[in-house]
């Protein structure tokens, strides 16, 4: 890092991409992955993952033969793992709209190198939180007559749209499609080069069909251009909308600790610190392990770990609120169930959401920590932790003792409370390592514009500067 | 140093007469204003606190959210507002004024807040409370929440101007230091201050959102007054090579982006209230919905929220500078509404009664704060002239 400080336009605008790497470099490097073999660890990773989605089939299959009795939840626990799951994946998938379409409205460079794989994991943390809900319908083939206001007979009955269950199908659909649409509009460009560097007639074809004809010519660039810009525009209120849906699941009730205003951003800001900590877990794994340090570099990892800080304070702060307002308020069920929080049968967890969520991620005020990868590893998975246990922490302690004493219990969860949740881990790491094998992890085309507009290129790199 | 790194065309002070004639007028209006107050003072007690009460909130929430600003230009490390950066800085400047302005409120505890009066021992929810809802702790709070805000605005302040002469990439360095703990601290303590000078008005009602709904609202008369300085220098003949369309562009798509947090932040809170519909949260709102109060919402709703955004939306309008001119100041406008409507129903719970003291205490303490933001752009430059950013910023397009 010693040169950086010779020149100051290079600490002012560090270099995206390092490694002295050119527009082919960037190509090959990336299309390498995809055309080469698996590495070994991928098929370790794969040998774990699959066998884990199999369990949730099972699991699933299970549950629907038996009756969602099989899972811990009781009265008065009657939201249990299953939508501390729902709220924890799709939680897990804010990064990716985020660093797509907020980082780029507010012009980050940097997200360029991030934005692809955290986009898949999106997509992937969405398939991963849809099951609970649905299939804690008991029934899911008739899901679709409870859910959306399709006219049936069978059914007597008409959905109820005052209910903010509702309004998630609507939110997670619309953010699962727009998501969808936006990664694979991102995705044309480079399915193109694949197409164009296949070697094989039967890549040639897949790779031709996915691309849709993609020519690259100056027209269809701005096309792409503004179609691109105007995803970015429809999903940045999508980044808050879902989340904030999500939290009003739990805010419009009148149940203490979960009726208060403050939980729509604070739910916001949690998925996004959730989220963060996801890309940094996985991509600090496959950047050591396809060799990406060029193209990942310090920087990106660092401002993550700032984000994961940024928002990981949003979350204490919002803690702190809560905590300070239930006395504030002098109703003694809102201060009895912070206490009970925190002092409870469930302190355990609390603490450890304390200890994940607001301790964990105070190192990264230290730049050492920033800039270290085994430190942001653990601590990103602190982080995964801790939040798991936030919503745990809001949906059971807030169910398990009622306003009756009579009413109090406790949730433990079974072997397939565990097995789903287990399972979706599954699911979701085998669609992230065939997205890893199958697709261009790294958005090349973008990666490239940053290449060209690196304001003072290291090491030899045609610098054609920020000539607009 | 300095001097050399001006644009060919254009200056970077202001003509000394120019200052001194806006200096001359901002004291004349500090002089009417302030003794117009004293004699309401002394005519009205109560209405005058109130009315010096929305004044006040307003005029903190603005440097709060120029703070707030400056912080997250230094900690984003953003090029594009270099240049409009020191008029953030010289609207910060002025945070520590409210170790002064604050005092006609801590004189107007009784008036102001039911907490104080002796009856609140009696009350059951009240007297729950009166460990924090005290005199004694209220001003303590204020004064280390104002002290807090002070320190960071005058070190981030004087880091800025050193670089003016030096140059040095060491101060943006430093400035980035102090912006991530200052960010902390002041949600921190804003949101205390929210809770302490304008919550507790309704000392029976809470609203964890309140701290943000504070900042958030402060944020917009924060980017609306700055757009309305901006273009107000551009049209006395400065900035105009520095402060382009697009940076002016850029400006406008923050208004934007704020007005829609505020809306967002602002619409939770309601709808999470009225959905649980629980008396001891609804009375707040149905406070607001007596007589002429009524009209109110609507003009909330639709001024602080649907106009702007569907106005400001298209790219175009966000580069016309009329346009954008008209919204810094209906902006300005309704944040002020948006605190009115917070505050006044508490002493007029009828319907609306508008005063003269409410454009008198506005006019005073907005002067105050004119002042000292004006005297920061006596002889110094408009523009941080040492940035190592400032050409990139000069440079810069919107894509």
């Amino acid at each position: 890092m010693a040169d950086l400080a010779i020149d100051p336009r290079m600490e002012l605008n560090p270099p995206l991409v390092q490694g002295g790497m050119t527009y082919s470099d960037v190509t090959d490097k990336i299309s390498s992955i995809v055309e080469g073999k698996a590495p070994k660890q991928w098929w370790i990773a794969m040998a774990v993952a699959v066998p884990l989605a199999l369990l949730l089939f099972a699991c699933l299959g299970y549950l629907v033969t038996t009756g969602i009795g099989v899972w811990g939840n009781n009265s008065p626990v009657g939201w249990g793992w299953d939508i501390t799951n729902f709220v924890w994946w799709i939680g897990i998938g804010h990064a990716g709209t985020l660093i797509s379409a907020i980082l780029f409205l507010f012009r980050q460079k940097w997200r360029t190198s991030i934005n692809r794989a955290a986009e898949a994991m999106t997509l992937f943390a969405v398939a991963c939180a849809a099951i609970y809900p649905l299939f804690h319908t008991g029934r899911p083939w008739r899901a679709a007559y409870w859910l959306f206001p399709l006219p049936n007979e069978l059914l007597h009955m008409w959905q109820n749209f005052r209910s903010p269950l509702m309004w998630d199908v609507f939110a997670v659909s619309t953010y699962g499609t727009v998501s969808a649409l936006f990664w694979y509009v991102g995705l044309i460009p480079d399915l193109a080069t694949l197409r164009d560097r296949s070697t094989t007639p039967i890549r040639k074809t897949i790779y031709g069909l996915l691309s849709l004809g993609w020519r690259g010519s100056a027209t269809q660039w701005r096309h792409y251009e503004l179609a691109y810009l105007l995803l970015a525009g429809l999903s940045t209120p999508l980044v808050l909308s879902v989340h904030s849906i999500v939290s009003f699941d739990f805010a419009t009730s009148l149940l203490p600790g979960w009726h208060t205003t403050i939980f729509p951003p604070y739910f916001v800001a949690g998925a996004v610190f959730s989220g963060f900590a996801m890309v940094v877990t996985l991509m600090t794994l496959a950047r050591w392990i396809y060799g990406l340090e060029n193209l990942i570099t310090m920087k990106h990892l660092e401002n993550m770990c700032k984000v994961m800080l940024a928002t990981g304070m949003i979350v204490g702060f919002a803690y702190g609120t809560e905590f300070f307002i239930a006395w504030y308020s002098a109703n003694q069920y809102e201060r009895f169930i912070f206490l009970n929080r925190a002092f409870g049968p469930y302190w355990w967890a609390y603490w450890s959401m304390i200890a994940c969520n607001v301790i964990a991620p105070q190192f990264f005020w230290f730049k050492k920590f920033r800039t270290s990868i085994p430190a942001m590893f653990i601590l990103s998975i602190f982080i995964n932790i801790g939040m798991w246990f936030e919503r745990f922490v809001i949906i059971a302690t807030s169910l398990h003792r009622d306003f009756l004493p009579s009413s109090w219990g406790y949730f433990s969860p079974t072997w397939v409370d565990i097995g789903t949740y287990l399972g979706t881990f599954g699911l979701f790491l085998t669609l992230f390592l065939l997205f890893l094998r199958f697709l261009p992890a790294i958005a090349i085309s973008e990666v490239k514009g940053v290449l060209h507009q690196q304001v003072s290129a290291p090491h030899g790199v045609p610098a054609h500067g920020g000539s607009h | 140093m300095a001097h050399h790194r001006e644009h060919a065309s254009e200056t970077y002070f202001l003509q000394a007469e120019a200052w001194s004639a806006v200096r001359n007028s901002l004291a004349l209006i500090a002089l009417v204003s302030w003794l117009a107050l004293a004699a309401g003072y002394a005519l009205d007690r109560q209405q005058f606190h109130f009315s010096y009460l929305v004044a006040f909130a307003f005029f903190a929430s603005v440097s709060l959210g120029a703070l707030f600003f400056v912080m997250l230009q230094h900690l984003t490390g953003s090029a594009w507002s270099v240049t409009v950066r020191r008029l953030m800085e010289n609207m910060m400047r002025a945070v520590p004024l409210a170790f002064l302005l604050v005092l006609p409120v801590f004189l107007g505890v009784h008036s102001l807040y039911e907490w104080s009066h002796a009856e609140a021992a009696k009350d059951p929810v009240l007297s729950a409370k009166l460990g924090y809802l005290n005199e004694k702790w209220f001003m303590l709070r204020g004064l280390i929440a104002i002290a807090l805000w002070s320190l960071f605005a005058l070190r981030l302040y004087a880091i800025s101007r050193r670089q003016d002469d030096s140059g040095s990439i060491e101060h943006t360095r430093a400035a980035a230091k102090w912006s991530a703990p200052g960010t902390v601290v002041l949600f921190l303590t804003a949101s205390m201050a929210a809770f302490d000078w304008i919550m507790s008005l309704e000392p029976h009602w809470f609203s964890t959102m309140y701290g943000v709904y504070f900042l958030a609202g402060g944020a917009v008369g924060f980017m609306a007054v700055l757009i309305a300085v901006v273009l107000g220098l551009r049209s006395a003949g400065y900035l105009t090579q520095s402060v382009r369309e697009e940076h002016y562009h850029d400006l406008g798509k923050w208004l934007f982006a704020l007005t829609t947090f505020w809306a967002y932040v602002t619409f939770s809170q309601y709808m999470l209230i009225w959905y649980g519909n629980l008396p001891e949260e609804t009375f707040w709102f149905h406070k607001r919905l007596q007589g002429s109060w009524a009209a109110f919402g609507p003009i909330l709703v639709i001024g602080h929220f649907l106009l702007p955004f569907f106005t400001l939306l298209p790219r175009a309008n966000k580069r016309n500078i009329k346009l954008l001119g008209f919204f810094a100041g209906w902006m300005t406008l309704m944040h002020f509404c948006d605190l009115y409507w917070q505050i006044m129903p508490v002493l007029h719970t009828k319907g609306v009664a508008l005063h003269w003291m409410d454009a008198a205490a506005w006019l005073a303490v907005g002067s105050a704060y004119g002042l000292v933001f004006w005297q920061g752009l006596k002889e110094k430059p408009l523009v941080p002239v040492g940035d190592p950013r400032l050409e990139q910023c000069l440079a810069f397009h919107n894509v």
